[in-house]
């Protein structure tokens, strides 16, 4: 057996053989395992239940009586975010957005209902995901189990021992960088069965699985060569145990959850109250559609009286109101993605801030990775709320047209008392729009949103393999 | 003066901790099948020879040589040549004595049955009782007969032993120096530091005494020089300063 090998058979012999640390591993894979089951549980019963309510949404809309397709228009229509099968390892912001959104003609509404607002105030904290127990609670306890391998050696004088048999100082390093590794390893074993579970799931999607598998690998042997490097570095165990929680605490604690503040700091968000004003006063700058003196709507009434070569808009083929309000919803819509994109451009910089900080937490740049390569991300989030805009747009549209087409201008004003009757359309068309459907991201796009915090992992993995290989040369020289 | 044979060689070494030099000019020369008892103060530079001989300091100047091989560039070949005794014995508390030898000689690619790790134990006056124990609750002695055990299991051709026999009783130290006879005979070069005159005087062939990291005597047990214990034991007491009444 090679040194390497006998050296970290030795140390897995001292950890088997320390209670705390036994019973510490077993508390870890329990955690993980009731993680596993409970986020699993947690994404069906979610996935359900969208599923649930989009049909019971789209029956009610398809349901709905003989109607002017413009009270259609504002009945508006509820669509869920399908939640996607890696959501259960990292459900990322998903529990923070929301994941309905109502969407009706003349308004951008934004997405309602996230679990946060619905539960409890725990889940504010985090919720016990698998992503949650490798991100935060694997690396703490590769701390407790592996914080002396070295300094205690040094400090017991047995390093020495160790190469005064002949043992290379690589050899020693190699065989503590064995032993955490394996419990590493071991650590993330029962994070893969959620993962099985997940790879069964209709619409996993291999690329992606592997990218989060690649992340978190990349991750847990950055902590294992950072606990064997500041173990090599420090005379004392203690010590070794102290700096190695300050840097737990500082990158896994501190700065996941600073970040976003600074990037907040730096690049702010106008809040919804100041959008809606300078909305509003955007739309009375437009031009009002009711007003027949308002000089837009009167030059788009000539254009469409030239477009259809007639005099007055009684004379049109079609009802002038729908082409009223289409035009008006295009030109809102217009308006209110002018709004979004400064806003989700905004969110986009500080985004790619909180991502560059993971020059300084390699915490950050494994959940970017996690959220990226399973859609739970600001961008996955976005992909949804575009897709639902695009929907509303279309939909409202479809029924301006049909109400353009299928109702009358002459009983679209009209005011007797059979005019309402008139003006209703038959329900059968509702059933005849399209449904909502959420177009995921590809597995390729998936798995190229997470390469920035590959990078910045590997980055970090080869500076501190340069500072360990360095700390391996000065191993039992005296000092 | 380094004998042409030696296995051990120290030349012209300056050793020095930041501005306080420890080894000043150091020559010496250790040839196999030999024992050399390194006599000295505290602070006359003994460990310090033994340090630079396993590569743990970098020496200012001189040169050093371990079967050829200089310490202070590959000091891991130069180690695998070497079996070390240390003062304080460090060894693994979470394994048993058995186990402490088998994991130990496993590391220098050895793998001794368990009868010859047995004798060894035996031989170095570990009770049969203790083989199997842990190491926690072993007292010092006992210790250092475990690593004596693994030292002698070790069979390379330098044996460096630091106070040897600080931790044993007076029969355990006969039975130590007896072994250590052993070990010279099959060809074993044994750089011993300590200060038990007497004991070095019983199994050392030549007493080399160091002073301010320079030899002050370098004398043979045979021959002409042959050293004289007595004189030897009141230069030595005088270079320890008085000792308070």
């Amino acid at each position: 057996m090679s040194a390497v090998r006998l050296i970290a058979r030795d140390e897995l012999r001292l950890m088997a053989r320390n209670r705390v640390a036994v019973i510490a591993f077993v508390l870890l894979v329990l955690l993980t395992l009731v993680a596993v089951a409970s986020a699993w549980s947690h994404q069906r019963n979610i996935a359900e239940l969208r599923e649930r309510n989009a049909h019971a949404a789209e029956s009610a809309f398809d349901r709905q009586p003989d109607r002017h397709p413009h009270r259609v228009v504002h009945a508006g229509h509820f669509i869920f975010r399908p939640l996607g099968p890696l959501a259960a390892f990292d459900p990322g912001v998903d529990a923070f957005t929301g994941n309905s959104m109502f969407l009706e003609g003349h308004r951008q509404n934004t997405a309602n209902f996230g679990d946060v607002r619905q539960s409890s105030l725990l889940v504010r904290f985090g919720l016990l995901t698998p992503a949650f127990v490798l991100q935060v609670v694997a690396p703490l306890l590769l701390i407790f189990l592996g914080y002396g391998v070295l300094a205690r050696e040094r400090e017991r004088g047995t390093l020495r021992v160790l190469l005064l048999q002949g043992a290379g100082r690589g050899e020693v390093v190699g065989g503590k960088l064995l032993a955490v590794g394996t419990v590493a390893m071991l650590a993330g074993l029962p994070a893969m069965i959620g993962f099985a579970l997940i790879a069964g799931q209709p619409g996993a999607l291999v690329l992606p699985m592997l990218t989060i598998a690649g992340g978190y690998l990349l991750y847990l042997a950055l902590w294992v060569l950072l606990i064997v490097l500041v173990s090599a570095l420090v005379r004392r165990s203690l010590d070794a145990l102290l700096a190695l929680l300050a840097l737990w605490v500082v990158t896994v604690v501190l700065l996941p959850r600073l970040a976003p503040d600074v990037a907040g700091a730096a690049v702010p968000l106008d809040n919804r109250l100041q959008t809606d004003v300078a909305i509003a006063r955007d739309l009375r700058a437009m031009g009002d559609s009711h007003d027949p003196d308002d000089p837009y709507f009167d030059e788009f009434k000539q254009s469409v009286l030239e477009r259809y070569d007639v005099g007055t808009v009684e004379e049109l083929p079609v009802n002038y109101q729908g082409l009223l309000a289409m035009e008006g919803e295009q030109m809102t819509s217009k308006l209110f993605d002018q709004y979004a994109d400064k806003s989700y451009n905004a969110q986009e910089r500080q985004n790619w801030m909180v991502e560059w900080l993971g020059v300084l937490s390699p915490a950050i740049s494994v959940r970017s990775v996690s959220m990226a390569a399973a859609g739970t991300d600001f961008a996955g989030h976005r992909r949804f709320l575009d897709q639902a805009e695009a929907y509303r747009y279309e939909l409202v549209q479809q029924l301006n047209r049909l109400q353009a087409e299928a109702v009358s201008y002459a009983d679209d004003i009209a005011e007797d008392p059979g005019a309402d009757d008139r003006r209703r359309v038959a329900a059968a068309n509702w059933a005849k729009m399209p449904d909502f459907g959420f177009r995921p991201a590809t597995s390729a796009e998936l798995a190229r949103a997470a390469v920035p915090g590959l990078l910045m992992l590997v980055g970090w993995l080869v500076l501190a393999g340069l500072a360990l290989a360095s700390a391996t040369r000065r191993l039992g020289w005296a000092k | 003066m380094i004998s042409n044979n030696a296995v051990i060689s120290l030349s012209e070494m300056i050793v020095a901790y930041d501005a306080l030099p420890v080894l000043d000019g150091l020559t010496l020369g250790v040839p196999a099948g030999s024992i050399t008892a390194l006599l000295g103060g505290n602070g006359a530079g003994k460990s310090t020879t033994l340090a630079t001989l396993l590569g743990f300091v970098q020496a200012r100047s001189g040169t050093v040589s371990v079967c050829g091989i200089d310490p202070a560039i590959d000091p891991d070949a130069a180690r695998r040549k070497i079996a070390y005794l240390p003062e304080n014995v460090a060894l693994y508390d979470h394994l048993t004595a058995q186990e402490n030898a088998e994991y130990l000689l496993a590391l220098s690619d050895q793998k001794p049955d368990a009868d010859a790790i047995s004798r060894a134990f035996a031989s170095a006056g570990l009770q049969e009782g203790a083989w199997r124990h842990r190491l926690g609750a072993f007292s010092k002695g006992m210790r250092q007969k475990v690593a004596i055990a693994v030292a002698l299991l070790r069979e390379v051709p330098v044996l460096l032993l630091d106070e040897p026999t600080s931790g044993l009783d007076p029969a355990a130290t006969a039975d130590f120096n007896a072994l250590l006879s052993q070990v010279r005979d099959r060809g074993t070069a044994v750089l011993m530091v300590t200060h038990d005159l007497l004991s070095a005087a019983d199994v050392a062939d030549r007493i080399v005494f160091l002073e301010s990291g320079q030899v002050t005597d370098d004398v043979a047990a045979d021959g002409p020089d042959r050293f004289d214990v007595r004189a030897l034991h009141a230069r030595f007491q005088s270079a320890r300063g008085p000792v308070a009444a």
